[in-house]
């Protein structure tokens, strides 16, 4: 068998691309809106939003629809998409003490400062699968009392309720943390966007890789940690685990002072480590950090406990690799797809080096390397 | 309310109350100039995070931002989002109240923004509220 340049498939391809587009865009059942894809797949939008690493929900839940529900492949469609858009400003530093929170527990304490505030969850009730068919459609929405009273009832929020104080600065005020102070230097941050981040990196560079990272990857290498061979992660205990609202502030361009231009949901989770090592202070916690788009506590968790891990890390540990180089969903699914691509031609030197290497194990004589650069027959 | 405040606030207005009131604006006096016309693009949102105090890129958002000059005033925009219209509108309100006109109709469309922001806080903890957590000593 010999090569030959082929050409071919134009038609196959877009004939395969028109039986997507009919089958999902002309399905037999109501399109989903935009609104729709926002208002009920709250997760999946959100999702999309942090491993693109483009905040916008409506272009998220476009993508979903286009990708068919594949969050990656919609991660992949808006990541696209953000690179063909001018960058028009950085934020002034976020400061996540602002998060006006809705949701926030603290598995480590009964009693931290501010509520134990659940929200919106199903995190301590047994679910089961609820079919369509026991699913009334047009039933009224559940009202416990009437609302208007009960909002009239309610106490204006306290600035406590508002922004509780983070358990790390309980730990603090204990002296029962490490003390990090203020940082001597206060380097620029890595900007993964415009570079690719490799070992060694910046703090910088790791927590921007998690917070844009695939979310099973970072679960997926968290857990390997604990079950797997790794034993870079210990496990750790949960401080401040939050979901709320942040405000985004820009220099004002005529006066130079920050203004507000709006405000994102985000997840935030603190990971208390028990320090044991031979140069660490035993008598203290460490904490980890991680915050990510939207609403996605699994990811913020994974992310908090693979800071902390990172932070302790010997310097052989092949975390940090691991971390920048496998966790990107686009990296790891992009490498993986192509995989499907035709491989025609590396498959067919393959094949005639076996059946070289059977002819060369029958031959008696000298072995003769052949000239690099032969031209394929 | 100072120039922040007020583009804090025009900001999260609702884009039709925007454009009714700088159409309004611009229907009694000299047209704006566009100096940056609406743009579509990123904002990167930097975190300084609590523990280390490391500063951190978080990801992008979409944004949209406006600069238009009215009677020798510059108005400037930035809003979440990827109303072009929005931005400009309110671009020029901004540049109007700069420029001594609407001032009035500026700060009335402001405070009702805020009044829709603490009506929907208010009623967001409303639902909130009933999630904390009551724990009974045993």
């Amino acid at each position: 068998m010999g090569y030959s340049g082929v050409r071919g498939g134009m038609e196959a391809i877009l004939a395969a691309e028109r039986l997507v587009r009919r089958s999902r865009d002309h399905a037999p059942a109501e399109w989903a809106s935009t609104e729709q894809i926002v208002l009920r797949f709250r997760l999946a939008v959100d999702r999309i939003m942090g491993e693109a690493g483009l905040y916008h929900s409506p272009t998220a839940a476009d993508a979903f629809r286009q990708a068919e529900g594949d969050v990656l492949e919609a991660a992949h469609l808006v990541r696209a998409h953000r690179s063909t858009l001018p960058r028009l400003a950085v934020t002034e530093p976020v400061d996540p003490d602002e998060m006006v929170v809705l949701r926030r527990i603290v598995p480590a304490n009964r009693t931290p400062d501010g509520p134990q505030l659940l929200g919106r969850t199903t995190d301590y009730t047994g679910r089961l699968l609820e079919r369509e068919g026991d699913f009334a459609r047009d039933r009224a929405e559940p009202r416990t009392e009437d609302d208007d009273s009960a909002r009239n009832r309610q106490p204006e929020r306290t600035p406590e309720q508002r922004h509780p104080r983070r358990f790390y600065q309980l730990l603090r005020d204990l002296d029962l943390v490490v003390e990090h102070g203020e940082p001597a230097e206060d380097p620029e941050p890595f900007d993964i966007t415009r570079r690719a981040a490799r070992p060694p990196a910046p703090r910088s560079a790791v927590l921007s890789s998690m917070a844009r990272a695939e979310t099973g990857a970072l679960v997926g290498l968290w857990y390997r940690s604990i079950l797997g061979p790794d034993g870079d992660v210990h496990e750790i205990t949960l401080g401040d685990t939050r979901h709320g609202r942040v405000p985004l502030r820009v220099v004002h361009p005529h006066t130079g002072k920050p203004v507000q231009i709006g405000e994102i949901r985000v997840t935030e989770a603190e990971g208390i480590e028990d320090l044991d090592g031979a140069e660490e202070d035993r008598t203290r916690f460490d904490v980890g950090y991680g915050l990510c788009f939207g609403h996605n506590e699994r990811k913020a968790i994974a992310m908090a406990n693979l800071d902390i891990a990172w932070r302790r890390a010997e310097e052989d540990s092949p975390l940090e690799q691991l971390l920048l180089l496998t966790t990107d969903g686009l990296d790891s699914g992009g490498f993986l797809e192509h995989l499907k691509l035709p491989h025609y031609v590396t498959f067919r030197s393959m094949v005639d080096r076996k059946l070289a290497r059977r002819e060369a194990r029958g031959s008696t004589g000298p072995r003769v390397p052949e000239p690099f650069g032969e031209e394929c027959r | 309310m100072n120039r922040e405040q007020r583009a804090a606030l025009l900001a999260v207005a609702e884009p039709d109350e925007l454009i009714e009131l700088a159409d309004a604006c611009l229907a009694t006096g000299s047209a704006p100039t566009v100096l940056v016309a609406p743009e579509v693009g990123c904002v990167s949102v930097q975190v300084r995070e609590p523990v280390v105090r490391d500063r951190f890129l978080l990801g992008d958002v979409l944004a949209c931002r406006a600069e238009v000059e009215l009677d020798g005033s510059r108005g400037w925009s930035m809003r979440l989002g990827d109303d072009r219209a929005a931005a400009l509108a309110a671009a020029i309100l901004d540049a109007a109240v700069e420029a001594g006109r609407a001032g009035d109709e500026v700060d009335e469309l402001c405070a009702r923004v805020r009044e829709r922001q603490r009506a929907a806080e208010h009623a967001e903890w409303a639902e909130l509220a009933p999630t904390i957590v009551e724990f009974e000593e045993l």
